[in-house]
């Protein structure tokens, strides 16, 4: 009979699974519980339950090392809306053609490929050659972790970097050189998100592609920035900045680097 | 090519993160375990935690100032549900299914984690919303319905049920991986 006025609701047993209720009441549904063993038996069930949630979900409250890029990513976007892409796009064009020009006959080279003629980028520590160089040393030496995502989620890599850097970005495919891709990563460039993509061909030989948000709307034709065995090519195109990486011969890094830029051409108009 | 070194200028420099992303960043531990916690996977989880993360930062002038935590979360939960609304529109590639439910921690039984995985999968969009934030992110009840903006006793029968379908679903030995329509 006391118990009918000492009764425990549905509630109250669930505010006592998630201590979210006074020590007298605990104390009154306790014992409560021990008259009531289908409900304690309910209960139980219950807080096993949270603990084995708490427990499965505890290892994912951490940083992770792309949190910074993520957070500053916002900023230095919307400010560099749509700049007029087809104007520079021919712009690219034609520096292609002429680049592939003295390319074919070994003209271009005292012309273009000595860094020291680059006075805006060379010297800047921060120029997109000089962070594409940085993210190859620090990441394609990895043995196991070289990348975020890996190459079997191809499709999600593309959506996630293509998101975090507002782009739509088509992931090259480079298998014509004998590069497969490993995977990519997220990377601050600029100070924002940029992209890492990291290929490899069977004798473990490394290239990465880096994509970066260019925040004072240059553009460029191709150009190449050396440092030790390490070689760059690079363009920029209006809003997004390229750099194709590796310590391979210059002449295949150069026909990867055009074969990256004919495949990021349709990746435009996302 | 004008003032590219100047970084003591304010706001000159790009890579020094303002106070408002720095509080944005200190969160991003509870963010990320919110987030997975709502998600079918790894993949999945991270993409919802960097959709929240891009919608704090796009609405900040909306944040009223008290508790940031609360207010992330909720924009959190509001993401979830419309991507789960979307989801049924247009069923996905479930290109996670065989990645994304590898147990971080080394000592967990990876089946008893994917029968947790699948179970939890059984339960409505809103049920697991109220569960995880008070199981898991030690919300009140009354914190809860004031970031859902429903009345307590909602709270209340969405953790009810919540706790029912998932000790249902837990104590079946067959969990199938079935999503329902809804």
């Amino acid at each position: 009979m006391t118990d009918e006025f000492n009764t425990v609701s549905e509630d109250e047993l669930h505010a006592y699974v998630d201590g979210q209720i006074s020590e007298p009441e605990r104390r009154r549904i306790e014992a409560w519980l021990e008259r009531h063993p289908d409900r304690a038996q309910e209960v139980r069930e219950w807080q096993a339950q949270a603990a084995a949630l708490q427990h499965h979900f505890a290892s994912y409250a951490r940083d992770s090392e792309g949190d910074r890029a993520l957070v500053s990513a916002r900023r230095g976007r919307g400010q560099g809306v749509a700049s007029a892409p087809a104007p520079v796009l021919l712009r690219i064009a034609a520096g292609l053609l002429i680049f592939a020009a003295g390319a074919l006959t070994g003209f271009y080279a005292p012309a273009i490929v000595s860094g020291d003629r680059l006075p805006e980028t060379a010297e800047n520590p921060d120029s997109l050659p000089r962070q594409a160089q940085s993210a190859f040393l620090v990441y394609a030496s990895e043995v196991r972790h070289p990348v975020e995502v890996g190459s079997d989620q191809e499709a999600h890599l593309a959506t996630w970097l293509g998101k975090r850097l507002d782009y739509g970005l088509k992931i090259p495919d480079l298998t014509a050189f004998g590069f497969s891709l490993v995977g990519g990563r997220l990377i601050p460039v600029n100070g924002t998100a940029g992209a890492l993509l990291m290929y490899e061909d069977g004798s473990r030989q490394r290239l990465t592609v880096l994509l970066g948000r260019n925040s004072d709307n240059r553009e460029t034709s191709f150009r190449i920035a050396s440092q030790g065995d390490l070689e760059t090519f690079y363009w920029i195109d209006g809003e997004i900045g390229y750099a194709v990486t590796g310590e391979v011969p210059r002449s295949l890094l150069q026909r990867v680097a055009d074969a990256c830029y004919r495949q990021f051409e349709g990746s435009e108009g996302s | 090519m004008s003032h590219g070194r100047d970084d003591s200028e304010a706001g000159a420099d790009a890579s020094a993160p303002d106070a408002f992303e720095e509080d944005v960043l200190t969160l991003m531990p509870a963010l990320r375990r919110y987030s997975r916690s709502l998600a079918r996977s790894d993949t999945d989880g991270e993409d919802l935690l960097q959709d929240c993360v891009e919608k704090v930062l796009a609405r900040r002038q909306q944040w009223r100032g008290v508790n940031l935590r609360a207010w992330a979360f909720t924009i959190m939960t509001n993401l979830y549900r419309n991507r789960h609304r979307h989801r049924a529109l247009h069923p996905e590639v479930e290109y996670e299914e065989a990645l994304g439910l590898v147990a971080e921690d080394q000592n967990a039984d990876p089946l008893q984690s994917r029968r947790l995985e699948r179970a939890l999968e059984r339960l409505s969009v809103d049920n697991r919303s109220v569960l995880m934030l008070v199981v898991i992110e030690g919300y009140r009840y009354q914190d809860v319905a004031e970031m859902m903006a429903i009345p307590i006793g909602t709270v209340m029968s969405r953790l009810s049920r919540a706790r029912r379908q998932l000790a249902e679903a837990m104590k079946d030995d067959n969990v199938i991986a079935l999503r329902r329509p809804k």
